[in-house]
């Protein structure tokens, strides 16, 4: 610059030009939404969805899905089942190349029936193994089954049992409501030798 | 900054390890007692049974962790691969202050007089190791009293024939049974059965400052939210550091005995909070790390004079390894029956130890702690679909319509079913590994397919309409009532220690946990565990004041 | 001296674009600032469909500068941490942090506070762990923070109180909560919780008012055991027994929030512990019947009934019972009429 002095008007301009600048990094540096999932893609929860639903189906109480079975283990793969990811991303993959094989069809796109006969095949081994390359076909069901068990059956602050519907659906009173001691004679709480009918 | 010379390291906080400690610091012995977890509280981990230590798919809540603990089991085919505690293949046993009885159940059986004469009741057992205990119940007795007053025991022996002898009564009366258990203690009496409370480490009625049971159902697994059930952290523990003599190091995790050329025990090496190594010197030292973990420090403490191991020149460090093959029946009944009145386990019959002909030990039967959502998931007849609309129809019938009664069948000590030291894999610390591998006795099945019998039998007397047995396997790794690695004896060519725990190779290493015993008893071995840690201690007390193991 | 112009301005226009950038995002709607990440837009969403939901998430949460240093500091740390790899999944709000928003809640709620304020459930910590008669009686444990101190985040119990016996004398261990509220309005509040406000019925025919009305509540107990809510239309009716017969509980869903915290022991036997589920002339009534919800006073409570509903023609406020008197031995939850009349209940009074 020429000039020794800092005209007011590049002041001016610099103060607005430069605030514009730094509003407009700031807006377009929080544009990236984040997926709600931890892990696991939109596609591969739509399959989870449809498997756990089978493994807990929907009757007069709501089933896997509903209770958010899928994100239990989404949630446990981002923690305590870290070592399961690649297991979970190839077998989900391989599972559905499959399905598409045998099929025609997407699993989540067959009918429910469709879907309980080929989960049953896959259970028993009798599966194609052609895309299941470290993981048996067996052995990746197990492994949903045992953890959808978990997600459906297990407490909500691991991310499953929605609603606590598990505990609502077997009649488990919770939370535990047991008061304090202090206020009681504690004979009904003794054993009686002499009484067949001990307790109450 | 090096740490102070003490008279005693005591290595880790549990069953065994928590009461010496105490014994020795009341005895004025200077103490450390030093535990690779830390204190836990109800509040930390509250009822969730995903990270109980009943059912551990997630963690073990009280202990060990999966980021520096793994072991090695075996494959089946010969190989070994890499297992967390939180696989049923690692063979768990909380690591904590308070160890097993933070989260234990809390049964506190006294073993049956025959139990400490095995081999002269029955005979040699082809197969297996099995042996007298140098000790019998009537030396033992007095320390089981002990231990029952110090912590605190409900019972009631009134209707049980075959109670163990005992002088004095239980200091709390025992709990009133449950609706399971108001059902089956009136078929128990009519097949002729002797049906009797299980005495309880739980307060019954507020006992040494604390208050009583509140009767919830998640006991087994879990601490307790109101200090009701005795563990060694809310007694012995707190009794020890008050005297002052006593220091508690947590999270520091011991990697090796030193013993010097002469033969002596002259401290330990450990990791501290930090991770970093440190020493310690001691005159003498009390291994009570569990039976597995035991058996791996003394195996992974080698010295000139002991190439193999610390006191294990024979050989015998690791060895019978045992736990119980839990036998037993599920009954489905026609009425709901579920009354949520913890903590489930209430009734038992001794009728079936050391009773029925022809068959060498046996067991207790007792009715199950209650069984939370995800652990009955797992709970089918044999044969049926574990998923589906007809899986969930029976969890939702079946929940409250069911009765369990299990007992811990008395295994028979074989020699090749034993930790090791795996000799490539090492921990987070880089300590080598606890290896298990071998199999169960056939007399274990054997007994196990009886008492299943037994069981579902009373099940079918009090009125259920469809039952199942669940009998022991032959292959399944010791967990929770791990036992018999370091094994007392008279004869020091078949046993690691004397009949006061101390090695026979070594003088001033003692063990006081569930290694010692010889057999296991047909019950849960907590009691037990707890006399000989008040047995080992007083006498190293005694052997201090005269000789300072000098 | 170009030099120190350019960077002066160079930092007021920093200063300016950050208090612009900052008005701006509190002003913006929270789905395009914080709920942009996944953690907490269940949250948004629920309050979203709440009966808060046309107030702006500033309003309770306050800004940086709506506490002084200590709302500058945390706000700090929120920024700090999310510039580090922390993607959280339990991202919970602190006790320190509720009291904070508590005071937002006073600002609107004055009459509901009031009431609060004037009834037992305004007790603070060290009212709770320090009264002599009640920890002589039982010694202190972890299940206390059940029912008081359910947020308390720095630990358990054995961190705010010593020693745990019940010998004493007992003190805080950390003085700061001496005056803090242990039963604050989150115990039983979750704000954010989906549910409407109560709408405008249809006034067409006035008398039939009451029968368009549906029976709702967003009364939710704060459970810390999951540190989750739970809606009490959740919870299902307790049931009590007596004496080998079942107990007549009310329906109200309000009142199972009570029972979370004076509830009966193990067996659900009345009378025990902390039950007070009404026995007696007043089973099947709610403790709400009688009982106001913030206050708990219920002192002008019998004329919602009395005399109309009356047997005996007696003034039942002067009757012996605990309402009366302190030290009389009909329980007020529990008194029946054999209570006094042993032979037998009189026919009904003819009594002018």
């Amino acid at each position: 610059m020429i000039n020794q002095s800092f005209s007011r008007r590049e002041f001016v301009r610099l103060l607005t030009g430069g605030t514009a600048a730094v509003l407009i990094s700031f807006n377009t540096a929080c544009k990236n939404k984040i997926s709600r999932w931890r892990y696991l893609q939109e596609e591969e929860i739509g399959l989870l969805d449809a498997i756990v639903e089978q493994i807990i189906p929907t009757d007069d109480f709501p089933g896997g899905k509903w209770a958010n079975v899928s994100n239990y283990i989404d949630k446990q793969l981002d923690t305590y089942y870290i070592n399961h990811q690649v297991e979970y991303r190839d077998g989900l993959a391989a599972f559905e190349k499959t399905v598409i094989q045998l099929k025609s069809k997407k699993f989540e796109e067959l009918p429910f029936p469709e879907q309980t006969a080929i989960l049953e095949k896959m259970e028993g081994g009798d599966f194609p193994g052609e895309y299941w390359k470290a993981h048996s076909p067996a052995g990746f069901f197990d492994m949903i089954r045992q953890h959808s068990m978990q997600g459906f059956y297990g407490s909500p602050v691991h991310g499953g049992n929605r609603e606590y519907i598990s505990y609502h659906m077997l009649g488990l009173d919770y939370p535990n409501v047991i008061g304090q001691n202090r206020y009681n004679d504690l004979s009904w709480r003794k054993y009686n030798p002499n009484s067949i009918e001990n307790g109450k | 900054m090096a740490n102070k010379h003490v008279n005693a390291v005591v290595i880790g906080a549990g069953a065994g390890g928590g009461v010496v400690a105490k014994e020795l610091a009341t005895a004025g012995l200077s103490v450390l007692l030093i535990e690779r977890g830390r204190w836990h509280t109800f509040d930390e981990h509250g009822d969730d049974e995903l990270t109980s230590q009943r059912t551990f798919p997630l963690k073990c809540g009280y202990g060990p962790d999966n980021e520096h603990n793994w072991r090695m089991a075996s494959d089946g085919k010969g190989g070994w691969i890499k297992v967390f505690p939180n696989d049923w293949a690692y063979g768990n046993n909380a690591a904590c202050v308070g160890s097993g009885t933070v989260s234990y159940g809390a049964m506190a059986w006294r073993f049956q007089p025959a139990d400490f004469h095995l081999k002269t009741k029955y005979g040699a057992v082809p197969g297996s190791t099995l042996d007298d205990w140098p000790l019998t119940y009537d030396e033992l007795e007095p320390f089981y009293e002990k231990a029952e007053y110090e912590l605190g025991v409900s019972g009631d022996p009134t209707n049980d024939p075959f109670v163990p002898p005992r002088k004095n009564p239980y200091p709390m009366p025992a709990f009133s049974f449950n609706s399971e258990g108001i059902i089956l203690e009136k078929a128990a009496k009519r097949l002729g059965l002797h049906p009797f409370p299980i005495p309880m480490l739980r307060n019954s009625v507020p006992y040494n400052g604390r208050p009583a049971c509140i009767r919830m159902r998640t006991c087994v697994g879990f601490a307790c939210p109101v200090n009701a059930k005795a563990g060694t952290q809310n007694t012995v523990i707190p009794v020890a550091l008050k005297t002052g003599n006593c220091e508690l190091r947590i999270n520091c995790m011991v990697s090796e005995i030193i013993v010097d050329d002469k033969g002596k025990a002259r401290g330990i090496k450990y990791f501290d909070a930090d991770n970093k190594l440190q020493e310690q010197t001691s005159d003498l030292v009390v291994v009570s790390a569990s039976a597995s973990e035991t058996a791996r420090l003394l195996l992974n403490s080698k010295s000139s004079l002991f190439p193999k191991g610390a006191g294990n020149n024979n050989g015998w460090v690791g060895r019978n390894i045992q736990d119980h093959a839990y036998t037993g029946a599920y009954g489905l009944f026609a009425d709901k029956l579920y009354d949520d009145v913890g903590p489930g386990a209430c009734i038992a019959v001794n009728d079936f130890n050391h009773r029925m002909p022809d068959i060498i030990g046996g067991g207790v039967l007792c009715n199950e702690f209650i069984r939370m959502p995800y652990q009955f998931s797992s709970i089918r007849p044999s044969g049926s679909r574990m998923w589906g609309k007809d899986h969930k129809d029976f969890q939702k019938l079946n929940f409250k319509r069911h009765i369990a009664v299990h007992g811990p069948v008395q295994e028979m000590p074989v020699f090749d079913k034993m930790v090791e030291v795996d000799p490539v894999v090492k921990d987070f610390w880089g300590i080598p590994v606890v290896r298990i591998s071998g199999f169960r006795h056939d007399n274990d099945i054997k007994v196990g397919r009886l008492l299943a019998d037994k069981a579902e039998e009373w099940l079918k007397e009090a009125g259920a309409v469809q039952t199942w047995k669940s009998v022991p396997g032959k292959g399944s790794t010791p967990s929770q009532h791990q036992s018999g690695t370091c094994r007392m004896g008279n004869d020091p060519k078949t046993s690691v220690t004397n009949r006061y725990g101390q090695l026979h190779e070594i003088d001033n290493i003692f063990v006081a946990d569930g290694s010692l015993h010889v057999n296991n008893g047909g019950y849960n071995p907590a009691l037990t565990i707890l006399a000989l840690g008040y047995w080992v201690g007083g006498h190293i007390a005694e052997m201090w004041k005269g000789t300072h193991m000098k | 001296m170009k030099k120190i112009f350019i960077i002066i301005s160079g930092l007021l226009v920093l200063v300016v674009a950050l208090l612009a950038g900052y008005s701006q995002w509190n002003a913006a709607s929270p789905t395009k600032t914080c709920a942009s990440c996944h953690e907490i837009s269940h949250s948004v969403d629920l309050w979203g469909g709440s009966t808060h939901r046309n107030i702006a998430c500033k309003e309770c949460h306050g800004t940086a500068l709506s506490e002084g240093l200590h709302s500058l500091k945390e706000k700090g740390a929120m920024v700090f941490h999310h510039i580090g790899k922390l993607n959280p999944d339990d991202v919970r709000i602190s006790e320190v942090q509720r009291l904070d928003v508590m005071k937002r809640c006073i600002a609107c709620h004055q009459t509901e506070y009031a009431k609060w304020n004037s009834g037992g459930h305004a007790m603070n910590y060290s009212e709770v762990f320090l009264n002599p008669g009640h920890n002589k009686a039982e010694t202190i444990y972890d299940d206390c923070l059940r029912c008081h101190g359910m947020f308390y985040d720095k630990g358990t119990v054995v961190d705010i109180v010593e020693p745990l016996d019940s010998a004493g004398p007992w003190k805080l261990k950390d003085a700061s909560l001496s005056d803090r509220p242990a039963i604050p309005c989150f115990a039983c509040h979750q704000v954010h919780q989906s549910g409407n406000p109560d709408s405008r019925p249809d006034l067409g025919t006035p008398a039939l008012l009451h029968y368009s009305r549906v029976k709702k509540t967003l009364a939710s107990l704060y459970y810390r055991r999951d540190k989750m809510y739970f809606p009490v239309l959740l919870i299902a009716n307790p049931e009590i027994n007596y004496q080998s017969t079942s107990v007549k509980v009310s329906n109200d869903p309000n009142q199972r929030l009570c029972i979370q915290c004076h509830s009966a022991n193990a067996f659900n036997m009345g009378g025990t512990d902390d039950d007070r589920t009404p026995r007696g002339v007043h089973e099947g009534i709610s403790c709400l019947a009688c009982h106001d919800s913030h206050s708990n006073s219920a002192i002008s409570s019998c004329k919602i009934c009395h005399p109309a509903i009356s047997n005996c023609k007696l003034d039942v406020e002067k009757m012996n019972t605990t309402f009366f008197d302190k030290s009389s031995k009909n329980n007020i939850h529990f008194v029946s009429c054999t209570d006094c009349h042993t032979k037998g209940r009189p026919a009904k009074s003819t009594r002018p």
